[in-house]
This record gives structure tokens, sequence and C-alpha cells, in this order.
């Protein structure tokens, strides 16, 4: 059950956040923020890496007893996190590595939107129905 | 052992533990100076054997945690200092008695004690004793520290002969068991004689002696044994005992690899009070890696001390990689005994400072996260407040801020959980403060003024939300209310409606207890809270200096010096000079004048969903003493643009700044700052305050007209008045001039404009004599003076092309008459018909024969310091006349007298008002003609000597009025000097072209050489119905 999805700019404030039981949206507000300290982490074990070569894929930020929270990075340093329900073990690392690049392509629409300045809010009617199809798909 | 100490770092197991506790009744004051005398002896170089010894004090120590002491020795309390106040000697057994009980309390492991009386004096304190040592008061006591090393080195040869002791015990001799308390039952009827058990007893005592040796400053032997006890418990499965040793291990590696300690940034916690940061603070010498090393080469084996001291190093030390992975082990180990908890989460938090000194933060992070879920039991709600602020202080050190904060608001929160029946909401608020950077906010509300909020609006929120709650129930309604409007100032965006509902009616009621200020508040902590001005309560969009009304508008006498500076370069363009202009144009053309009131536009909007109720709204300004007037306003729900005038009168002159304005909405009172608004619009903020001018005030005998007039010049007009006049009559303006400002009038220009003016006008329009009305000036504040207008119209009307119309209509046909046949053309009919069709065209075309002229009369007034600066206000008096046309001359012919010096003039008149007219020429008899009516008239008149006639007095007397042969002699002239030909100044000029030509075409046939000459005829006329007014008319014909 994919449960959350955030955006970050570069800056680390949130682009866009959509979760799906609204009523304890807090709850996940607070799960994201904390998992950016480990983003920026990874991100900063990396940049001793080649650029190139980077992964974007930042893999399992960490497990907590109800969620799992995976983080993906651009290399213009805009971050994707993805909460996942821990119970859901049939999903498997290559689908959330795909999910997120369907994530990061929507979101390169975004930036071609020659009316969406880079930094301001997403409000994109075509990244949310591409937002809620994932977690469609995934429940 | 259930009390963690989190404050433990790898490099305590190297000392030995000392508490300090005070007996009896000691002050605590005198007491924490005395321990933190005692406790900066911290480390002692032993006399004999160079060897290091590291000392840990405490001043309170659980005794259950003492019995664990076998399984770290450096758990173990092995010194007890007592503090005692005994102030007589009677006292003195007694206190000692206490001294030996207490001592029982941790004798299983002591060493040594010592006891220290404070106040006590006489010969019992003369009797020298090593255990006690007197002093007279907390004062005089030099030799503390000097007992205290006594002391350590005592507990050095203990120590030491105890390892000594157990180092050499050999396998001859039958090794005890060690053991945990829990583990005590479980070894109940075990075969002690069995190799495995015996491999147990011998892994245990070898890594009991690597303490030992750690202990006593002999870090590469600890490692050996360390390594050897490791080897034997993993024979055996002794899962605890090899976990500590393998911690042992790692332990001395990071002494080893880290001189400096791990423990570093220690800092003051608030768990054990202020004495720990002097520990921490000398815990870690200068120059102690120095010493560390040669106690290393020296205290190697002892056998070939020189040759094997780096080999064994380098084998018996860990690599810094190898110590995670080793506690990593340790603490596997260490989880497989749930009795053990305290023991794995403290090497949790060694392992976690180790990391952090490697900078190893994502393995640190899951250390961390392991010691999360390590379950103690039912910890108290103390203890749970104490974990949580721990772990945000590690998670701090290893960089995870947001983590940090996380873990640090819920300390706050556990510090005010209902289940604590004294919710400590001053630790709560403290703690919460501390957790704002991590949600990158501040509480100054500059860092938000920057264009939208960009943030975790929602984790945001709730620690406002939750920073308002704990400082109201702390009982600071300020601090309340200044985090409340921080709130709303900032978070506004993102409140929805009924938040926004919610927040302000909390904002008000707390307001009415303590209003908001513009102060700074100041925390216990020294924590300085910013202000909130509610800048967004209402938004300003745009602010712009007024101008002040037309009539009061200061006008710079003009002078050379002034038009000098403007043109100071010789060059036509130069950029520098295009520059310096664009900058001229930022600042206000208009000045202000002290003493009147000056009004800046506001153009706001309201973003709340409810009405907004701004009170004391005014000006702040700086340069000028001002005085604002506040204004209080009441915004409707989400208003669009609303314009808002705040005034103010400047008091002194000089150059004034606008800088903001403050207002108080729900109780706040807020401070804006121009500068510190985003997007707002302004025209410049400074403006120049001149001296003070006095205000005039005009009034009028004529009535006000709605009428307004259209100024060409852009002067505005002050009054507008209106009068109805028939042409050719003359009326007086009677205007009252009141001085209703403060200063003295002392000088006073009137100058009067015509404006549109297509009419021709004859005459002066406008006349007055000033003298006298300046003979009343200076006009003191509050005194009147009059000045009297007269108004004459004299227009043209003979142009109405209805009236020819309606006159051709007759029938009569102007140009078409012979002028030789006059009689002919008194057609009776005429008169008949007349009465009916003036009625139709009036009703037709009545608007159409009323003229409008329109005048300014412009008073130039100045007076008081003003006017000494060179300012003067101007006035403008707008005038709005109506004429209606009076009488026409339809027709004009000439027809010879009798005698060959005068002529007849032959004039068709017509009535065109409603009123009867007589009309008086000359000495003519009068000649009543009723309204609309049309009749010619015959006047003799004198041949006119066209060169001799501005001489002529004799035709002067003909005329009505002297003054008016005077006008007419000047108009006369003018014709003289401009005409040629053709030229007939008169109000029936249309009508007169005709007779021209037939007057030039006659005139040398009948008149002869008359032909230039002039004739001049004056006619007056009175209105029956209004016997009042003497209205006279004239006309002038010039007969060329």
């Amino acid at each position: 059950l994919l449960l959350s999805v955030v955006c970050f700019a570069p800056q680390n404030y949130p682009l866009y956040i959509r979760s799906v039981p609204t009523e304890n949206e807090l709850k996940f507000h607070y799960t994201v923020h904390t998992s950016l300290d480990v983003v920026d982490e990874k991100i900063s074990a990396m940049g001793k890496a080649l650029v190139d070569q980077r992964e974007l894929y930042l893999g399992l930020l960490y497990p907590t007893e109800d969620y799992k929270v995976y983080g993906y990075v651009t290399n213009s340093r805009v971050k994707f996190v993805m909460v996942v329900d821990s119970s859901n073990t049939a999903l498997r690392d290559n689908e959330i590595r795909s999910m997120f690049r369907k994530l990061h392509n929507s979101y390169t629409d975004i930036m071609c939107n020659p009316f969406y300045n880079p930094g301001d809010r997403i409000h994109s009617r075509a990244f949310d129905s591409m937002v809620n199809s994932m977690m469609m798909q995934v429940c | 052992m259930s009390v963690p100490d989190y404050m433990q770092c790898a490099e305590d197991h190297q000392t030995l533990l000392v508490v300090v506790q005070p007996i009896g009744i000691v002050p605590e004051e005198s007491f924490f100076r005395i321990y933190k005398r005692i406790s900066a002896v911290s480390q002692v170089n032993v006399r004999d054997s160079q060897r290091v010894l590291y000392i840990r004090y405490r001043h309170h120590y659980p005794p259950e945690n003492n019995e664990w002491g076998d399984f770290q020795t450096h758990r173990k309390v092995v010194g007890l200092i007592t503090i005692t106040d005994c102030s007589s000697a009677k006292d003195w057994p007694q206190t000692f008695e206490k001294f030996h009980l207490h001592k029982e309390l941790y004798s299983a492991t002591l060493y040594d004690s010592r006891l220290f009386v404070f106040g006590l004096q006489g010969e019992i304190a003369e009797q020298p004793r090593t255990d006690v040592a007197f002093y007279p008061s907390y004062d005089e006591c030099e030799t503390v520290e000097k007992r205290i090393e006594d002391f350590i080195e005592s507990l050095f040869i203990v120590l030491e002969s105890k390892r000594l002791d157990r180092a050499t015990d050999k396998s001859g001799d039958k090794i005890p068991l060690l053991c945990v308390p829990f583990e005590k039952k479980d070894f109940v009827g075990l075969d002690t004689d069995s190799r495995h058990y015996k491999k147990r007893c011998q892994g245990r005592m070898r890594k009991h002696v690597g303490d030992l040796c750690l202990q006593a400053g002999m870090l590469q032997d600890s490692l050996v044994h360390y390594h050897m006890a490791v080897e034997l418990l993993r024979s055996v499965n002794d899962f605890l005992w090899l976990g500590a040793a393998l911690e042992g291990l790692c332990s001395a590696s990071v002494i080893y690899h880290y001189p400096g300690g791990t423990g570093g940034k220690v800092g003051s916690r608030r768990a054990q009070g202020g004495s720990l940061s002097a520990e921490a603070g000398n815990r870690h010498r200068p120059g102690k890696n120095g010493i560390l090393f040669l106690l290393c080469a020296l205290t190697s084996n002892g056998i070939n001390a020189d040759t094997s001291a780096e080999i064994g190093r380098a084998k018996n030390c860990l690599s810094p990689e190898d110590i995670i992975d080793k506690y990593k082990e340790a603490i596997s180990y260490y989880g497989k005994y749930k009795n053990a908890g305290v023991i794995e989460l403290e090497a949790c938090v060694k392992a976690v400072k180790v990391l952090a000194i490697q900078k190893r933060s994502m393995e640190a992070s899951e250390f961390l996260q392991n010691a999360v879920y390590i379950n103690l039991r039912q910890l108290s709600e103390e203890e749970k407040i104490q974990r949580y602020s721990i772990l945000s202080e590690l998670y701090e050190r290893i960089g995870f801020h947001r983590k940090s904060a996380f873990f640090k608001r819920i300390a706050a929160m556990q510090c005010a959980a209902p289940s604590i029946p004294e919710p400590g909401w001053r630790a709560c608020y403290k703690l919460l403060l501390e957790t704002l950077p991590g949600y990158s906010l501040s509480l100054d509300p500059n860092d938000f003024s920057q264009g939208t909020h960009k943030g975790w609006a929602a984790v945001q929120m709730r620690l406002l939300h939750e920073l308002v709650y704990a400082s109201r129930r702390m009982g600071n309604p300020a601090l309340c209310v200044r985090h409340l409007s921080f709130l709303l100032q900032t978070m506004l965006d993102f409140l929805s409606d009924q938040e926004k509902k919610d927040v302000t009616q909390s904002l008000e009621s707390y307001t009415a207890k303590c209003p908001g200020t513009m102060e700074y508040i100041t925390l216990p902590d020294g924590l300085k809270l910013p202000p909130v001005p509610f800048t967004k309560l209402p938004i300003v969009r745009s602010v712009k200096l007024l101008n002040l009304p037309a009539s009061l508008r200061p006008h710079k006498v003009k002078s050379l010096l002034g038009q000098s500076v403007s043109t100071k370069s010789p060059f036509i363009y130069s950029p520098i000079i295009a520059h310096s202009r664009e900058e001229k144009s930022k600042k206000i053309e208009f000045q202000w004048v002290q003493g009147d009131v000056c009004e800046v536009q506001l153009m706001v909007y309201n973003p709340m969903p409810f009405e907004l109720r701004v009170e004391n709204m005014g000006l702040l300004t700086t340069g000028v003493e001002f005085e604002p007037l506040p204004a209080a306003l009441s915004l409707p729900a989400e208003s669009g643009l609303y314009p808002v005038t705040l005034v103010g009168v400047p008091q002194t002159t000089g150059q004034i700044t606008v800088n903001g304005y403050h207002t108080s909405v729900f109780g706040v009172f807020s401070d804006c700052l121009l500068d510190n608004l985003p997007g707002v619009k302004t025209n410049g903020c400074t403006v120049e305050v001149i001296p003070a001018l006095p205000r005039l005030q005009i009034s009028t005998s004529l009535p006000r007209s709605a009428h307004a007039l259209q100024p060409s010049t852009g002067d505005e007009i002050f009054t507008n008045v209106s009068v109805q006049l028939y042409n050719g009559e003359s009326q007086q303006l009677i205007i009252k001039l009141e001085n209703i400002g403060t200063e003295p009038l002392e000088q006073l220009e009137v100058t009067a404009k015509t404006v549109n003016t297509k009419e021709k006008l004859y005459g002066d329009f406008l006349t007055w004599n000033l003298e006298d009305t300046l003979s009343q000036f200076p006009l003191k504040p509050g005194k009147t003076a009059t000045l009297t207008v007269n108004i004459k119209v004299k227009l043209d009307f003979s142009c109405q092309e209805n009236l020819l119309q309606d006159l051709s209509d007759d029938g009569i046909s102007v140009s078409g008459l012979p002028l030789s046949s006059p009689f002919r053309q008194v057609v009776k009919p005429r008169v008949e018909t007349k009465p009916i069709n003036p009625q139709e065209s009036s009703k037709s075309g009545d608007f159409s024969h009323v003229k409008t002229l329109e005048a300014i009369l412009n008073f130039k007034y100045s007076g008081g310091p003003g006017h000494v600066e060179g300012y003067y206000r101007t006035l403008a008096l707008g005038l709005h006349v109506e004429v209606e046309p009076s009488v026409f001359f339809t027709r004009v012919s000439t027809l010879p007298a009798t005698s060959t010096r005068q002529c007849h003039l032959l004039l068709d008149v017509f009535n065109s008002t409603e009123h009867e007219l007589t009309i008086s020429a000359r000495n003519n008899e009068d000649l009543i003609l009723h309204a609309g009516e049309c009749q010619r008239m015959a006047i003799q008149v004198d041949k006119f000597n066209f060169e001799s006639f501005p001489e002529t007095p004799a035709d002067g007397t003909q005329f009505a009025n002297a003054k008016q042969l005077e006008e007419e002699r000047q108009q006369a002239k003018g014709l003289e000097i401009n005409s040629k030909l053709d030229i007939w100044e008169a109000s029936v000029e249309g009508v007169l072209n005709q007779v021209v030509l037939e007057n030039l075409q006659l005139a040398p046939l009948q008149w002869g050489d008359f032909a230039g000459n002039c004739n001049f005829l004056g006619i007056c006329y009175l209105a029956e119905d209004k016997p009042k007014i003497d209205i006279y008319f004239i006309i002038s014909i010039t007969v060329q």
C-alpha cells in the first residue's frame, strides 16, 4: 500500500505532498520530514562519487514499525520520497525504482511547463493523476 | 541494573568510579562547591609508575548498578568521599557513625573511603587520621585537592595489588566464577569441575583482568587480556561475557585511537546537575596524547618491551572499522539477554558516540534506531523524558537535526503528559524552543517576509500551536500572545478559514489580559523574541503620500537661484544627468506645510474571512515632529483593495520620512515598517515640510454653483459661483476673505483670468479695487476682510443664427433692402407677427441664446514664517456667468437729416427678453418694447468728423455716462489703429455687415466726404419689472 508521495525542492521544503489516509496527515509529515536527514546524509556521502555515475535511487531510507520510507534524488537535487506500508512485502525494490522513475518523468513534464516557476508548489492535474494511478496500482 | 547512564562513553571504561556524597545536613551550594573542586582532580599521574589514573566522580549512584561491578569494573564504586557539616565536638561521634553506615552501602566494592568534616575545630580535629580530614569552614580548605590525590594514590595501590593478584592467578588455582546478579541462580548446582565451566571461569577472569589493566592505565596489557578473553568465551558460548569482552576491546581501541575522547561536547546536560560540565571539561587535557603514547610504550608486557610494543599494538588494537563491527557483535550478544538491556543501551550510546567522531552518520543512525527499540521496562515519565532528550542529542551529534528535533519535541510533550501530576510546562516550553531550528523555524518574523513561505507548514504550525499552549500553561500570557501572533502572521496562508477564526478568537481572549506589544520579550535563558508586527492584517499594497488640496498647496516664489540648480550642467544631454534625474523623480515634488493636516493614502485589503477591525491606525515618521491622528477602520471580509487615508500634522519643519504605520489588531499593537513589507508600491516616502502659512477662506455674495469649471492650466478651483446676467448688465460681487489659519495674512494679490472665451468680450469683464481690502491687512487669524468685484458683461449676440433665421422667416430680408427706401421696411404687420415668432423660437432654441462666460479669480496670499521663506498659497474662485441676450439690432441704416451736419440713424431694435423694455437713447423719447417685439427707432446724430473725434467733448455729453464715453473712445482708437476697412465693432455685426457695404457705396453719393466718419450711439434701456437693476447697453457703430 503506497501511503504517501512527497517531492522536495533542493532546499528541502516540500513541493508536493500527497498521502492517502488524510486524517493522520501530520504523522506522515513528521515521518517524511525526519527522513530528510537520511536523504541529506546519503547525498553527502554520494557527493564524492562521480556525478554522472550516480545512482538516483537512494533505496530504503529507514524502516519503522509501520512504514518503509524510500528515497530518490534527481541530478538537480529535487528529492522524491515514498512511504509504503511495512506489511506490503510483495513490493519489490525494482518496482519502487520504476515508480520513482515515473515520478521523475512526470516532474520533468511539469518543469517543461513554461508557466511553472521552479520552486513553487506543484498544482498539476497530470501529476496528481499520475500519483493517483500509482497509488491505485500498488494498493 | 535498571538505570542507564546515557552520559557514558567508551573511555569511561578506564576510569575509577568515586562517589562523593554528603551526610547529615550539608548546604547544597557548599556541597557542590567542594564537589567541583574534588572532581577537578580527574586525572592523576601516579608517582612511581608514570601511569595515569582517570577518576569519574558521581554524587549519586544507584547501589544496584554497583552490583554489576564485576561485569565491568568501571561500574564498581571503588572510592567513597563523604562530606559532612559538624559544628560541635559532641556531634562528632554521631557523624562518624553515620560515615561508617554510609560506607556499608558500597562496602562490597570499596577500596577506600574518606570523610571530609567541615566546621569542626578543637582537639578532635587535631588528631591526625588518614581517613578523616578536618576543615574549619568551606572557605578554608586549600588542601582538599592534595587530599584527593593522596586518596587516589591509595586507590591505585589497591587496584594495582588486585590487578597483580588476578593477573598472576594461574590455571593451577581454582578461579572463582564471576557473574552478574541475574546469573547467580543459573549456576546453582552446575558441575564446577567440567572443562567447560573452567574455561568459562578463565574467560571471565581474563576479561576482568583486562578491565583492571585498563583502569590501571595499562592499555596494551588490557588489549591482550581482552583478546584472550574473547577467544576463551567464544569457545564456551558465554555470550553475555563475550559481549563484555568485545566491548572492552572496543573501548581500549577507542581510547587508543581517539585520545580526544568521544564524549566531547557533552556540555551541560540536564541529567546530573551542573557539576558534570566541569568534569567533562577536565577530562581531556592537552598533552594527554603524548602521555598516552608514552604509556603504551612503557606498559606493554614487560618482557621485551621495546621491540614488541609496536607490533603488539598493531596486532591487538582494533582498526576504526573493526571497532564498529565488534560493537555490533557485542550489542547483538547483549541483545540475547533481556536483563542486560541497560548494558545494551549504553553500548549503543557509546558506539554512536564513536561513530559520531568517525562521521559515519548512517551507521550511527542504525545504532540509534536499534537503541530506540530496546525495551528496558516500564519507564517512569522522567526517565522517558531523559531518554528522548538523549536520543535527540545523539541525533543532533550525528547531524540528523530533523530527527533530533522530532525526539526533542516528543520529550517536550512527555514533560507535559497528562499522566504526570504536575506537568512541567516550563521544561516543555524550553525543549520546544530547542526544536525550532530542526524544523527550520525561527521566531523572527523578518525571516518570513521574503515572498511566500516555503517550508513544512503543517509541522511548523503544530509546533507553534504547542508553543502557544505551553506558554499559556506556563502562565506567561505575553509570551503566549507573541507566539500566537507569530503563528497568525507567518502561517496565514496555510490556516483554513475555521483555523483563522479560532486563532484570532483565542488571540483576542489573551490580549484582553495582556495586550501584544512591540517590545522584545526576553526569556529567562537569554533568548530574545522579536516583536511580530501584523503586516498581513491588513495587507498593505501601496502607500502614497498625498499632496495638500489645491487651495492649501504652497508655491515657491520663483527665484533665479532655483532655476540655476536644474541647469547646472552645460550639456544638453549627458547620461550622468539622466541618471540623477531618475533619482530625482523618486523624490516627491510637493511639500507639506507645518501645522496643516497632511494625508497618506494606503491601499489595503483584508485577507481574513471575517470583518477585520483595525484600531489606532496611524503613521510612523522620522525627521520631523509629527502628530499622527490615528484612525480606526473596519474592513469587510476578504475585501478587495480598500483605500485608507491616514492623516497627521507636522509640527516642525524639515524633511519628513514616512517609515511605516502602526496598528492595533486583535489587541496586538504592531509597528509595520515599509522596508520590511514585500510588494508595497510607493511614490517615495520623504517629503519636505515648509514653515506654516496662513489659510484663507472665501465666501461670496453669489450662490455657489454646481457647475465646475474645467481649468485649462491645472489650477483647481476652490469654489464656484454662478450668476445670470443680461447682456450689458453689471453686478457687484462681494467676496469675504476670512483668515482661518493660525498665521497672520500679510500679502494678497488678486488676478483674474477669463477662460474659454470664444466670444468677443467688450470692456472689462471684472474690475476691483484692492486698496480698500489691503488697508485691513495684515489680517489676524479669524479676521475677515471684503473685496468687491464688479462684473460687467458685454457680448456680441449678433451672430445668433437662430435669431436671424427668425427674422428672415418674417419675410424681412436684411440684405436685400435698399437703403434709399428705409421706410418701406417699416412694415406694420411685423409688429403684429412678432409676438408669435419669438415665443416659438424661445421655445425651440432657448438655451442657444444663452452664452456663458467663465473666469477665474486667483488669490495669491502669504504670511507668517512661510512668507519669510518665500512661499505663498493660491486660492481660485471660479466665476460662471450666463449671459442672456437682451436687445438686438436687426437692421441699421442711415438717412440724411435736414442738416448736412447731421443724419438719422435708423435702428431696428428687437427685444429678445421676456420683459418689457424701455429704451432711452440720447435725447429721444423713451421707446417701450414689449417682449419679443421689434421696432425701428430713429436717432439723429451729428455727422462725425473722424479725425477730430477724440477731441470732441460735445459728443461726450450725448452719452449717458462719462465713463462710457471714455470706453468708447478707447475702442474707437483701437479701431482707428487696427482697422482699415470693413470692421464693425458692434453687437449687431452680422446684420451690419450688409449695411457697411451699402454705406460704403452710398457714402460718396450722400455724405460725400463723410465717408470716413464714425458715428456713436448710446442706448440705455430698463427692464420694467426689475427696476432695481440698472441695465444699460451701449452700441458703438463705426462707419468708415
